[in-house]
């Protein structure tokens, strides 16, 4: 009977095994192997050459910019997006009704393509744009966006958050719904002011939504591609170079499959560290308001 | 209970059976008929381009009962490049494919993935036939082979807003950079918020975009020096110092624009921009049709240094070809170069590319043969292409063209286009990080 059970599980699980076997573990393996040769897959030759694509990498000055600006973005976008995304959520958590016609609305940026809103927002950066031509006539100011490099991480900092603030809202609506109303009803009765509301009740006890949207969020930063693609190339010298970038350029430009899987290979590793610290950081300040 | 496991079990291999079939490579193989050899062309992805080809095939298998070509698009995701180097690893490379520029030929070659076309039977007949015997010199390879059989040439020229030169009061482009530089000085006494050069590509790292900044004037300069040979960095020095001089100059003078900016020549905000022939053959004739060749612009080979003849300038040629892969069999490559010949044995069949795509086909005689004299006459603009076909200088032949030229642009030109850099540095920055690349 448990022999049977057990022929039935592994037949169920079996397309999920299959499908993580073809698209996780064999490119995995492979890229592990690559990260070790300095093919290019069309020669039929090749070499091991140890670490020295590994090496190679470290000291490149372009994958060293794409490892300390994952962190600018972190830093400059995780905020920018929490701060939307909860003002979403809160605001529509507040009205009366047509809640998720509003959602819905905040929600659809998050369907747009990287591609199109780049089109836009190269638009409305133009020289001779509308607000450019405004600055320029009008205040004197003259300035190249994505050719300054804090403004162009901001630029791309900003376009993410406005992709992504709908989505995170609705996960953090759904987290503000489940909160209990008498919560608040005993807050108000106890004199507590709406500031210590928010911050003493709402965020700790809203804290399994923004622990899974904050970890969203910094994975979303070590994932940035189509818009640094699309706008500035990496640069301004640099400047918005990112990890999605360097292995797009080094697999599918300069075609060398050995070195991109090495930086591959780093990229998932500083990601996994980077995000598995954050987790242990949002753990402790979750265990301190009281959850285990 | 048997049932539903029964069911349960039906839906699980129906599930893996999908997921094995979605992962497969998908055979190409068809049966063929015996003694008709089928060959796979690979087309570039571009839709005229495609048409043209399959045309050509559907015409080729109308008269030839042994040789069948089929024709399909190379896959553009990520890149064409990309989609033919995951073909080879996979075994299942076309027969012959066009859209090969000189660097990723080399990085081909040196992988032995093409054949040496002129080992192949018929091949210097059809060089001959197509006149083609100048154009073709600067596509052999190192080892003095021709591995790619060069089908357009576009002769990158650089277009002139003629309307506000005569306002300026030049009736002509300016030739040599002592021109450009009084061009410069009238453009911003009379125009403060105009630039000669407004493009934000010129400080954009993408190793592409150095082909149609960096090396046009380059060429220019150096009359077609071939920068890298072999594993060797052999740049002209002085043509290089000159080139960036001549950049510094503009930025010194605020006459180069790299801030995003949408398009600035056809807006006037600048007046100067590298022009190929697809850009007045269909985008402006679409969006801007009040730009008019010889009246509100012009086109003209790169200017130089004040010490070189403007007259014999050479230019960056964004040219590819076609080749042939070393996996097909004996009977595939011969059967592709049947193919090829019979498809260029005829000037008519040049002029329907030319007509189908505006790309100039590459032949010695393109500015001469009458065969194409009425298409001349319909778009004048496209003469000025056809006559520097012959100074074009196709991209450097090295397997690692696009790492160098990321280098070219990050190290030196960007640098000198932002003022961060003296041309001296920068050459000297650039041509170490370039050994180190070559080593």
């Amino acid at each position: 009977m448990r022999k049977t059970s057990n022929g039935m599980g592994w037949l169920f699980t079996s397309p999920y095994i299959l499908f993580g076997i073809i698209f996780f573990v064999i490119p995995i393996v492979w890229s592990f192997f690559l990260a070790f040769t300095d093919w290019n897959l069309i020669s039929p030759e090749f070499n091991f050459v140890g670490i020295d694509n590994f090496i190679e990498a470290i000291t490149s000055q372009s994958v060293q910019s794409a490892f300390v600006n994952t962190y600018k973005f972190l830093i400059i976008y995780v905020p920018i997006v929490m701060a939307l995304s909860l003002t979403v959520a809160m605001v529509v958590n507040g009205l009366p009704k047509f809640k998720g016609f509003f959602l819905i609305g905040f929600f659809l940026p998050y369907l747009s393509s990287g591609v199109v809103t780049s089109l836009i927002v190269n638009g409305i950066l133009s020289y001779n744009g509308p607000l450019n031509t405004f600055l320029r006539e009008k205040l004197s100011f003259n300035i190249d966006w994505l050719g300054t490099p804090i403004a162009a991480v901001l630029i791309v900092s900003i376009m993410i958050a406005w992709k992504f603030a709908g989505y995170y809202g609705l996960i953090l609506f759904s987290g503000l719904s489940g909160i209990e109303k008498e919560i608040y009803e005993a807050a108000a009765i106890d004199g507590a002011s709406r500031w210590q509301t928010f911050w003493k009740i709402t965020i700790p006890m809203l804290y399994p939504a923004l622990y899974t949207v904050l970890i969203l969020a910094i994975g979303v930063s070590f994932g940035i591609f189509t818009e640094v693609y699309q706008l500035t190339g990496g640069g301004p010298d640099f400047a918005t170079n990112t990890w999605q970038m360097e292995i797009f350029t080094n697999a599918f430009t300069n075609l060398q499959a050995g070195y991109s899987s090495a930086i591959a290979l780093i990229a998932a590793v500083v990601t996994f560290v980077s995000i598995y610290i954050v987790r242990k950081l949002i753990e402790l300040w979750g265990r301190r308001n009281g959850w285990e | 209970m048997r049932l539903r496991k029964s069911l349960a079990l039906f839906i699980s291999l129906s599930l893996s059976a999908t997921a094995m079939i979605g992962c497969s490579s998908g055979d190409s193989s068809k049966d063929t008929k015996e003694g008709v050899t089928e060959i796979e062309f690979w087309a570039a992805p571009n839709p005229t381009q495609q048409a043209f080809w399959k045309d050509m095939a559907e015409e080729f298998n109308k008269e030839h009962s042994d040789i069948k070509v089929n024709v399909s698009a190379i896959k553009e995701s990520p890149t064409s490049e990309a989609s033919i180097q995951s073909a080879i690893a996979a075994k299942k490379a076309p027969t012959m494919s066009e859209n090969i520029n000189r660097g990723f030929g080399a990085l081909l070659s040196e992988s032995k993935a093409i054949v040496p076309l002129n080992k192949l039977e018929g091949f210097d007949k059809l060089v001959k036939t197509r006149q083609m015997t100048e154009t073709i010199e600067s596509w052999k390879s190192a080892d003095g082979n021709q591995y790619i059989f060069p089908i357009y040439s576009n002769s990158m020229l650089f277009g002139w807003r003629l309307d506000i030169l005569k306002e300026l009061g030049y009736n002509e482009a300016p030739k040599t950079y002592s021109e450009v530089l009084d061009v410069v000085q009238k453009l911003k006494e009379k125009y403060p918020d105009k630039y000669l050069w407004a493009k934000p590509d010129l400080a954009d790292p993408t190793a592409w975009k150095r082909w149609f900044d960096f090396f046009m004037l380059y060429n220019a300069a150096s009359d077609g020096n071939a920068f890298v040979d072999g594993s060797k960095f052999v740049g002209d020095k002085e043509a290089g110092l000159d080139v960036f001089n001549f950049v510094k100059s503009l930025v010194d003078k605020d006459a180069v624009l790299t801030a995003q900016v949408t398009d600035p020549f056809e807006t006037g905000v600048g007046i100067f921009t590298d022009v190929g022939p697809w850009t007045p053959g269909s985008t402006w004739k679409e969006k801007y049709p009040d730009l008019v060749y010889g009246e509100t612009y012009t086109l003209s080979l790169p200017p130089v240094p004040d010490d070189r003849d403007p007259s014999n300038a050479k230019t960056f040629a964004d040219a590819k070809g076609i080749v042939i892969y070393a996996s097909a069999t004996k009977e595939e490559q011969a059967a592709a170069m049947e193919f090829l010949t019979w498809v260029y044995s005829n000037p008519d069949t040049d002029m329907k590319w030319l007509e189908d795509t505006d790309l100039p086909p590459a032949r010695d005689d393109l500015g001469t043969n009458e065969a194409f004299a009425s298409y001349f006459e319909q778009k004048p603009f496209m003469k000025a292409y056809a006559d520097t076909v012959a100074k074009g200088v196709p991209p450097m032949e090295n397997s690692k063209y696009n790492e160098i030229q990321t280098i070219i642009g990050q190290n030196a030109f960007n640098k000198i286009v932002k003022g961060q850099i003296t041309p001296e540095q920068a050459w000297k920055d650039m041509v170490n990080a370039i050994e180190g690349e070559l080593k």
